[in-house]
C-alpha cells in the first residue's frame, strides 16, 4: 500500500511544517494589529464627533481612559463587568466558532438567574452546596434553552436568529410575570425578590482586600475556569475539531463523517450552559436577589466581545476587560464630561463593522505579503 | 370571559389592532423583500429607529411633517445602504454587520437626542409634528366599518396599501423577480446575466424605505416624539411574521395582524386583570410554533419533490 503514495523528492515535512507554522503565526499577528488598529480608528472616529459637536474630546477621553482607574469602587464596577462580559463572550463564541448565529445568550441568562435564585432562596443548604447547587440547576436549564433552538436549527433548518430572539423575548416576559406574582413577596414596597440565604452569596472582594471593590465577587474565578474550559473543549477534544470544521466548512464537515446536526445542536446547548454562568453571576454574586431587568442590555455586548477575539477564547478575557473598561468608563464620561455614554455603544458599533470588513483585513494581508515578496 | 370578548369584538379595539400593526407591518414588508433577495435584513430596528429619530428632529427644526418624513426615510435608506455595502463591498457578514447598525442606532439617536435637547429619554419637551389622519368621505359614516377604516394615520393606509405593492412588485415585475432569483440561487442568476450586486442593493435599499416608514409612524404618527429605543423590538417581531407569514406578502400582513392584535389585547387585558405579560407572550410562542410548522412543510415538499423526480428519472 505504501508503495502507492506519489512521494515528491523535494518535500521536507520539517521544512513544511515549519512555514505553515511560520504563516499561522503571521496571519495571527496581522489579526492582531488589524484589531488594534480598528479600536485605534474607532476611537478616533468617536474623538472626532465630539469635536464636531462642541464637546472637549480631551476632558472626555480623559475621564472615559482612566475613569474605570481612578477610584476603587469604579474598579470594581470593572471588574464585576468584565466577569459578566467574558462568560457571555466565551459562551457566544462556541456556536459562533460553528457559524451559528445563536442570539439566545440574553433569554439563557434570565432564566438562569430564575432558577439560581429559587434555589438559593427557598432551599435551605450548606455552605459551598448552596454555591454549587443553584449554579449546575441554573447551566443545566441553560443547556436546555440552548438546546431548544439548536434542535430546531439542526435538525429543522429553523432559522435560529429569529427563534432565539423569539426564545429571549418569551423568557423575558415570563421573568417579568413571575418576579411580580410569585417572587415578589407580599406587602413589598419595591419590585424584587427577597435575598438569597447567606451561603449562597458569592463572597466579595471587598471584605477579602480591605479596600471598597463594590460589587465585584468571586465569580471571576468561574470565568477564568471557563476560559480554560473553553479553550479545551474547542482545541483539544474531538467535539472542538468537529464545531471548528463545520464553522470553516459545513459541507465539508458532513462529507467527512461528522454528524454536524448533533454536533451544532451541542454548540447552541453548550453556549447555553455557559450563559447561565453568567445569570448565576449576576444573582449569587452582584444583586443577590432577583431584580427587574437583571440582564437587561447585555444580550448582544457578548458577541461584541467575541467578535474583538476572533471567537478565540484565549483572547476574550482581554475584550471582554477591555471593553467593560470602555463601558465603565462611558458612564464616568457622562458624568464628568457631560458626553452622553452612547458614544461608546457609537464607538463599538464602528468597531465590529470594520473588524467584520472581510476584504479590509484581506487587502491588509495582501500588502504585507506583496511586501514581503519585494 | 363576556367582557373580554365585548373588548374584542368591538370597532375600537379593531381600530387599534391596525394602530399597533402599522409599525410591524411596514419593516416586515421591507425584511420580506430583502429576505427573498437572499439578504436577511436584521438591522430593520436600528432602520427604525433612526428613521424615527430623524423626522422627529426635522419636524420639529422645520416644523413640517413632510419634510420630517422625507429626512426619516432619506436616514432609513442611508441606514440599509451602509449595511449593503460593508455585505456586498466589503464582504462583512451581513448578520454581524447589522447588529452593529442596530447598536449604532440605538447609541447614535440617544447621543443626539441628549447633545440637542439635554434630555436622554425623549424629545416631549419639543413641539414635534404628526402626519396628517384622513378622514374618508362617505366611508367614515357607515356603522362599524367608518370607525375602523376610516381616521386612521396616513401611513397605516401606506402599510396596507403597501402589501399590495411588494406583492405586485415581488411577483410581477422583471425587477421583482431577478430579485427573487437572486434571492433563490445566487449563482443560478448570475449564469444568466442579472447583475447580483445591483438587485441585492435594490432588495437592502427597499427594505430599509418601508422600515423607516414604520419608524417615522411610530415616532410622527403613534405618538408625537421620539423616546429612546422605542420601536422595542418592533423590528425583530417584523422578522418574525416574515417567517410566520411563510415569507409570503399576504401571510406576512395576516402575521403582522396576529402580533398587532395579541398587542392590543394585552393593553385591553391588561385592564381586566388578566397578566399582561402572559397575553404578550402569545405572539413570540406562535412564532415558534410556526417555525417549526413551517420547517415540516417545506421538507415534506422537498422529499415529495425528490420523490417525483426519481420516478421521472426511473421512466
Amino acid at each position: 500500500m505504501q508503495a502507492t503514495l506519489p512521494t515528491t523528492p523535494s518535500f521536507d515535512r520539517a521544512a513544511e511544517r515549519a512555514r505553515v507554522q511560520q504563516e499561522r503565526r503571521r496571519s495571527a499577528m496581522i489579526d492582531v494589529f488589524v484589531t488594534l488598529g480598528t479600536i485605534a480608528l474607532a476611537l478616533l472616529i468617536g474623538f472626532l464627533v465630539m469635536l464636531i459637536v462642541g464637546k472637549d474630546p480631551i476632558l472626555a477621553y480623559a475621564s472615559l481612559l482612566s475613569g474605570p482607574l481612578s477610584r476603587s469602587i469604579r474598579t470594581g464596577r470593572w471588574i464585576e463587568d468584565a466577569t459578566t462580559l467574558i462568560i457571555l463572550g466565551l459562551s457566544v463564541s462556541i456556536p459562533f466558532r460553528a457559524r451559528q448565529f445563536s442570539l439566545g445568550a440574553q433569554g439563557q441568562m434570565f432564566m438562569a438567574a430564575m432558577v439560581a435564585a429559587v434555589v438559593a432562596i427557598y432551599l435551605p443548604m450548606p455552605p459551598v452546596v448552596a454555591v454549587l447547587l443553584p449554579l449546575v440547576a441554573a447551566m443545566i436549564v441553560g443547556f436546555l434553552v440552548g438546546l431548544l433552538p439548536g434542535l430546531m436549527k439542526a435538525y429543522l433548518n429553523a432559522n435560529e436568529i429569529v427563534s432565539t430572539l423569539m426564545l429571549n423575548a418569551v423568557i423575558v416576559l415570563l421573568y417579568d410575570f413571575l418576579l411580580t406574582n410569585v417572587f415578589t413577596p407580599p406587602g413589598s414596597q419595591s419590585l424584587r425578590s427577597e435575598l438569597i440565604q447567606p451561603n449562597s452569596m458569592l463572597l466579595r472582594f471587598t471584605p477579602l482586600v480591605g479596600v471598597n471593590l463594590g460589587r465585584a465577587n468571586l465569580a471571576v474565578l468561574f470565568a477564568a475556569i471557563l476560559v480554560f474550559a473553553v479553550w479545551v473543549l474547542l482545541n483539544r477534544t474531538p467535539f472542538g475539531y468537529e464545531i471548528r470544521t463545520i464553522g470553516a466548512n459545513e459541507k465539508f464537515a458532513r462529507y467527512g463523517g461528522i454528524n454536524t446536526r448533533r454536533t451544532i445542536a451541542w454548540s447552541f446547548a453548550i453556549g447555553g450552559a455557559i450563559a447561565a454562568v453568567a445569570g448565576v453571576h449576576l444573582v449569587l454574586g452582584v444583586h443577590q436577589r432577583l431584580i427587574p431587568g437583571i440582564a437587561a442590555g447585555l444580550g448582544f455586548e457578548g458577541i461584541v466581545v467575541a467578535l474583538l477575539a476572533r471567537n478565540n477564547p484565549l483572547l476574550i478575557p482581554v475584550t471582554g476587560l477591555f471593553y467593560s473598561y470602555l463601558r465603565v468608563g462611558g458612564d464616568i464620561m457622562e458624568q464628568e464630561a457631560a458626553v452622553g455614554a452612547e458614544i461608546v455603544q457609537v464607538i463599538q458599533a464602528v468597531i465590529i463593522l470594520l473588524l467584520t470588513a472581510q476584504v479590509l483585513v484581506d487587502y491588509v494581508k495582501a500588502r504585507n505579503q506583496r511586501v514581503r515578496e519585494a | 370571559m363576556e367582557q373580554a370578548l365585548q373588548v374584542i369584538f368591538s370597532a375600537t379595539f379593531i381600530a387599534a389592532v391596525l394602530r399597533v400593526t402599522t409599525p410591524i407591518l411596514l419593516p416586515a414588508l421591507g425584511g420580506l423583500i430583502a429576505e427573498l433577495g437572499g439578504v436577511a435584513n436584521i438591522a430593520l430596528e436600528g432602520i427604525m429607529l433612526t428613521a424615527a429619530c430623524a423626522g422627529v428632529l426635522i419636524s420639529i427644526a422645520t416644523q413640517s411633517e413632510w419634510l420630517g418624513l422625507l429626512a426619516g426615510v432619506a436616514m432609513g435608506v442611508l441606514m440599509a445602504l451602509v449595511l449593503a455595502f460593508f455585505h456586498l463591498n466589503l464582504k462583512a457578514d451581513i448578520i454581524l454587520a447589522a447588529i452593529a447598525i442596530n447598536i449604532l442606532a440605538s447609541g447614535g439617536t440617544i447621543f443626539v437626542v441628549f447633545l440637542l435637547t439635554g434630555d436622554k429619554g425623549s424629545t416631549s419637551a419639543l413641539v414635534s409634528k404628526q402626519m396628517p389622519f384622513v378622514e374618508i368621505p362617505i366611508i367614515k359614516d357607515i356603522p362599524l366599518i367608518g370607525p375602523i377604516v376610516s381616521g386612521q394615520n396616513l401611513l397605516t393606509y401606506v402599510a396596507f396599501i403597501a402589501v399590495a405593492l411588494v406583492s405586485v412588485f415581488l411577483y410581477r415585475t422583471r425587477a421583482g423577480i431577478h430579485l427573487r432569483a437572486v434571492g433563490e440561487n445566487l449563482e443560478a442568476a448570475r449564469s444568466v446575466g442579472i447583475n447580483v450586486r445591483a438587485q441585492q442593493y435594490l432588495a437592502l435599499a427597499l427594505s430599509g424605505l418601508l422600515a423607516a416608514l414604520g419608524g417615522v409612524y411610530l415616532s410622527m404618527g403613534y405618538v408625537k416624539f421620539f423616546a429612546r429605543d422605542m420601536t422595542a423590538g418592533r423590528g425583530f417581531i417584523a422578522l418574525a411574521a416574515i417567517f410566520l407569514g411563510g415569507k409570503t406578502p399576504l401571510g406576512t400582513m395576516i402575521a403582522a395582524l396576529v402580533f398587532g392584535a395579541a398587542e392590543a389585547l394585552s393593553v385591553q387585558l391588561g385592564n381586566l386583570r388578566v397578566p399582561n405579560q402572559l397575553v404578550q407572550m402569545i405572539p413570540y410562542v406562535a412564532t415558534l410554533v410556526a417555525l417549526v410548522v413551517y420547517a415540516l412543510v417545506q421538507r415534506q415538499r422537498a422529499i415529495a419533490r425528490q420523490r417525483k423526480f426519481r420516478q421521472t428519472q426511473a421512466v
